[in-house]
């Protein structure tokens, strides 16, 4: 019983290193996930629902999503094995990248690298923005998803802190949209 | 030590109030930027995680931390990056089925993605201007570089080559 146990838990860490290792960003993680999890550790509706959970509650969605698929697989300790295989590539990764990288904080050509960098990052945080905005607006960019906006927008433009804007932001989502019918 | 609280405390917050990694790129800046890190490290930062496998959010995380305190403080950095949610998805197990019902949870949500979307946008500005190619060669890579992301060219790849175009360009 046990070691079948632990063959579920290895299994599981090896699929949520591979898909950690292959692909390059959170969001981008469902699609491989989908393809390893369902069918073989949960159903598709299963699936379905994890990702709405993970897109609801707040912090990273991709752990998330780990995370459930690691409590359908094994429970609890399936929980952490998923956590575990999720954060340990980054992790590796980055702490190599940045060792390396703060030796030639000094070169000059690091200057030139950052500020070709700098616009392609501006760049792909719009890009970011706009998925975001689409997808916050369900079918139609409804009112009230506007009125959110142009009052964050005023907001960050007279320098109220951003913590403040994003609480108001969602207060104004309970409010606004508490008053749908269930 | 205090400055280990400190960035604990901080990814606690932007967790918190942040719906997935990319988004808390926008709320991570107006946090660090200034206070704990450079304008250059944070570049940096949202580059190379967006370059590295894995997780976005977790990487800028760390590298934040990193350059803040070192190998503990990229480690503080993802202990509390992963605390909230995980904490939040072990509540959720045990009270899945009373929490669907819980509708105001997903509203304060969907009220805070637009949100969101705004300040990023503010961020990309700042982050574009003061990166100091604000002439005609940094206009020239972020348009090139919206261009190729609307494209569906991956996103790293276009980060690469904006950056090695830079070092040609700037030095």
């Amino acid at each position: 019983m046990n070691r079948l146990k632990l063959l579920v838990w290895t299994r599981l860490l090896w699929m949520f290193l591979k898909v950690n290792i292959l692909s390059p960003s959170g969001p981008a993680s469902i699609g491989l996930l989908y393809k390893e999890a369902v069918g073989k550790i949960m159903t598709e509706a299963q699936f379905v629902e994890a990702v709405g959970f993970s897109n609801v509650l707040p912090g990273s969605e991709a752990l998330k999503l780990a995370m459930f698929v690691g409590f359908a697989a094994g429970g609890i300790p399936g929980v952490f094995t998923a956590l575990l295989g999720a954060i340990l590539p980054p992790t590796v990764m980055m702490l190599i990248v940045a060792t390396i990288l703060e030796r030639f904080q000094h070169e000059n050509w690091i200057e030139g690298f950052v500020a070709g960098m700098s616009p392609a990052v501006a760049a792909l945080i719009v890009v970011v923005s706009w998925e975001l905005f689409r997808a916050s607006s369900r079918q139609k960019i409804d009112r009230r998803v506007v009125l959110i906006a142009v009052l964050s927008a005023v907001g960050f433009w007279f320098e109220v802190p951003s913590p403040v804007v994003l609480l108001g932001a969602g207060i104004l989502g309970v409010i606004l949209y508490g008053k749908r019918s269930f | 030590m205090e400055q280990l609280l400190q960035l604990f405390l901080l990814f606690l917050k932007v967790n918190l109030l942040s719906t997935s990694g990319p988004a808390s790129v926008g709320l991570l800046y107006h946090e660090v930027v200034g206070s704990l890190v450079t304008e250059s490290q944070f570049v940096q930062a949202v580059g190379l995680s967006s370059v590295l496998p894995g997780s976005d959010a977790l990487q800028l995380a760390m590298y934040i931390g990193y350059a803040v305190a070192g190998v503990p403080g990229g480690l503080v950095a993802l202990a509390a990056s992963i605390l909230p949610p995980t904490v939040i998805i072990l509540g959720i197990t045990f009270v899945l089925h009373r929490i669907r019902r819980e509708a105001w949870v997903s509203n304060f949500v969907e009220g805070l993605a637009p949100a969101i979307s705004v300040l990023m946008l503010f961020t990309a500005w700042k982050i574009f201007q003061k990166g100091g190619a604000t002439d005609w060669r940094g206009w020239a890579i972020g348009i090139v570089s919206l261009i190729g992301m609307m494209l569906k060219v991956p996103e790293r790849l276009v980060v690469v080559i904006a950056a090695i175009v830079g070092i040609f360009l700037f030095s």
